[in-house]
């Protein structure tokens, strides 16, 4: 690889210092363009600065590597399994349009207009959790609205470091709102056995059925363990291979992009919960099993209650965050009318995230 | 008396030789000084010593490394300890850091320990910043003592090889000791060296025909981490400089950064862009004393710089591995200082 960038090296840098001078040059191309070719000269180029402070030597770990580690596990734990279940016309179509609208248009022009001095890297990763979370049935408009929402939220917000919930479950909740009834449908049935080229393209052509939460919500059905896991049952577009999303998750873990507490302490409030009101209640609330592997749980879990601008900063902090994010989602699944309460528990916790932290600050510093 | 120490205490750090592997060259040079040099001088305390800790646990890759004093012969090493014990700090325990890696010293420290009453052996993890007073004093004697605070003066005398080599020569044998040994080191050399250079010669004199052609550099005294830069090259050596680090400044963009990792490790480059705190955790994870970096940021940014003594601000030992550290290149020792001084 880096041989054959080697020649082009010094053309790219030349025309790069070109389009650099031009644009420096003239306010108007600058006004409109400079936060582009920053963001395009950031992907390609790296810094001039230098350090003039202590330390002066720093690590080589960016922001950009950090959002690049969890594009590459949000691919492999959602983008391709689902490729696999419900076919490549219908992922690729809405990663293009979410990323094209998301990040190229509303975040372009959100630069643009608000005169920011660079596009972030962190629309990538929201654009790319905003089909996840979508019916694979969902037309292509919801996706690109949903995209759009997500980034319009953040930016108003404050931007990357400054939101206070997650972009992408945010608009979720906006898109729930407007149109409940193209969130409720939708879920179709995903291809098993091994892949054709028919069903590489289509997956199982156009059969719904409920998700497993609704299904146990309305008839009592319970669905079995290995095919919750290996995303055989029916679900949002990235939720249904939880084995692909728990390995691509642990793997975070492991490169420190994504603290284990958070998990942990979710899925744990989850399951020990679930097993407390099992033991009183007996068969009207769903089993501890099922409700760890069923829903959005695997996916909030492990990449959404886990974004660390919005979760808690201090460590201890992480455990209350994640304990009560797994509480709200028992509660709603289980005694509201509502099947599913990932979306509203990370919501939740996002917000009450800021009291949680200054709390535990003022009682570790004994302020 | 022999105690095995890896970490007790202290959690986060930073291992530095792994990330930036210095080998020097075996051939120690000696350079001389145009003027009369200086001469070492020892002044015992008049302060009682219960503890002196002899700290043989660089760690920092471009310190002087323990073989130059040494040279294979620890045991001679201790003798002159001992003499020192008795002339200056007759009721002292003397402690005794190494590195774990470094199997010869420990082996041979230890078979001398083994025999004498007031002498302890620890094995340390050469984790950045393990050689810090604080640290070392925590992690060995398990007292707090504060950052920036004379040691002596609770009992605790902190010595590192060269000098104890030193104050033998000047004391104990009466010779005048006027050089000593200065690793030079980094990106902007040709090659990694250590010398003998008589006290007071010139910076520049000793790196003359050293430096690399036709790139920019820049001179660090005592490591780019805690050190200072120095522009001035005409400045003179002095007994407190350990190591002189010369590194490629790189202020220049460079295409494809992902796929250069080698080319700009080790450089002044800032490695990134400046982007806001992010809450990832990666300064709370290194800090070696337990604090929240972040936290301080985030007063400061608000415009309340007073509010950053609330969280421990106090126990910082300003190593800057926060700043090192931190994926959005944000100046947390500069802050973290400016918030202290405001204390004062």
């Amino acid at each position: 690889m880096k041989k054959l960038l080697k020649p082009i090296e010094p053309i790219l840098s030349k025309g790069f210092d070109r389009v650099e001078s031009f644009i420096h040059t003239h306010r108007s191309v600058k006004f409109l363009f400079g936060s582009i070719f920053g963001a395009f000269e950031g992907l390609v180029r790296g810094t001039k600065e230098t350090t003039q402070t202590q330390p002066f030597i720093r690590n080589n770990y960016d922001v950009k590597r950090f959002m690049g580690a969890v594009l590459v596990a949000l691919v492999i734990g959602w983008v391709f399994p689902a490729i696999y279940f419900y076919g490549w016309q219908c992922v690729i179509s809405k990663l293009i349009v979410s990323l094209i609208i998301g990040v190229f248009v509303v975040d372009v022009l959100w630069a643009i207009i608000a005169r920011e001095e660079h596009i972030s890297e962190g629309g990538f990763v929201s654009c790319l959790l905003v089909p996840a979370i979508l019916p694979p049935q969902s037309p292509l408009w919801l996706t690109g609205l949903g995209a759009a929402f997500a980034i319009i939220f953040r930016n108003v917000m404050g931007g990357v470091g400054n939101n206070l919930v997650n972009p992408a479950i945010f608009s979720r909740l906006f898109l729930t709102i407007c149109f409940p009834s193209l969130l409720v449908t939708g879920y179709q049935t995903p291809f098993v056995g091994i892949p054709d080229l028919h069903s590489l393209r289509y997956g199982l052509d156009a059969v719904t059925h409920a998700t497993p939460l609704t299904a146990f919500k309305t008839s009592g059905e319970v669905a079995s363990f290995l095919s919750l896991l290996f995303g055989t049952a029916a679900g949002s577009l990235g939720e249904t291979c939880r084995l692909a999303l728990i390995l691509s998750g642990l793997w975070l873990i492991k490169i420190k992009v994504v603290n284990w507490r958070i998990p942990v302490s979710y899925l744990g409030s989850v399951l020990v919960l679930s097993v407390f009101f099992s033991l009183v209640m007996g068969k009207t609330v769903a089993p501890p099993l099922f409700q760890l592997m069923s829903g959005g749980l695997i996916l909030g879990a492990f990449f959404m209650a886990t974004d660390p601008i919005t979760a808690t900063y201090s460590q201890n902090s992480k455990w209350i965050f994640g304990a009560g994010c797994g509480f709200v989602t028992v509660l709603i699944r289980n005694f509201t009318t509502l099947p599913e309460g990932v979306m509203y528990s990370i919501l939740l916790m996002n917000l009450l995230s800021i009291p949680i932290q200054s709390l535990m600050v003022k009682i570790k510093y004994r302020i | 008396m022999y105690k095995e120490k890896e970490n007790s205490w202290f959690k986060g750090g930073y291992n530095f030789f792994d990330t930036y592997p210095i080998r020097f060259c075996n051939i120690v040079e000696k350079i001389f000084s145009d003027d009369m040099p200086e001469i070492f001088e020892f002044h015992a305390s008049v302060q009682k010593i219960q503890h002196v800790i002899v700290n043989l646990c660089p760690t920092e890759p471009w310190i002087l490394p323990n073989w130059v004093i040494l040279e294979h012969k620890t045991a001679a090493f201790l003798d002159k300890l001992k003499e020192i014990r008795v002339r200056y700090f007759p009721d002292a325990t003397i402690h005794i850091g190494i590195n774990k890696n470094e199997n010869e010293h420990i082996v041979e420290t230890i078979d001398y320990a083994v025999s004498v009453e007031w002498m302890k052996v620890y094995k340390l993890d050469a984790k950045y910043p393990q050689d810090d007073p604080v640290i070392l004093a925590k992690v060995i004697l398990g007292v707090d003592i504060s950052f920036n605070k004379d040691t002596i003066s609770q009992g605790v005398v902190i010595l590192d090889a060269q000098t104890v080599s030193a104050v033998y020569d000047n004391c104990i044998l009466g010779n005048q000791v006027n050089s000593r040994f200065i690793a030079l080191s980094g990106t902007g050399l040709k090659e990694n060296e250590i010398i003998n250079v008589q006290l007071g010669t010139s910076i520049e004199k000793m790196f003359k025909g050293r430096f690399k052609e036709g790139i920019k550099y820049r001179v660090f005294v005592n490591g780019p981490l805690r050190g200072n830069e120095i522009t001035d090259l005409s400045q003179r050596i002095d007994w407190s400089i350990n190591n002189i680090v010369a590194l490629d400044a790189m202020d220049r963009n460079i295409m494809f950064p992902m796929f250069k990792s080698n080319e700009l490790a080790l450089t002044t480059n800032i490695l990134g862009e400046l982007r806001r705190c992010i809450y990832c955790n990666f300064c709370d994870d290194i800090c070696p004393v337990d604090l929240e970096p972040a936290l301080y940021y985030h007063s400061y940014g608000r415009g309340e710089k007073h509010k950053a003594r609330l969280y421990n601000l106090g126990k910082c030992i300003e190593c800057g591995l926060c700043s090192f550290i931190c994926p959005s290149k944000l100046e947390l020792l500069k802050i973290i200082k400016e918030c202290k001084a405001l204390d004062k």
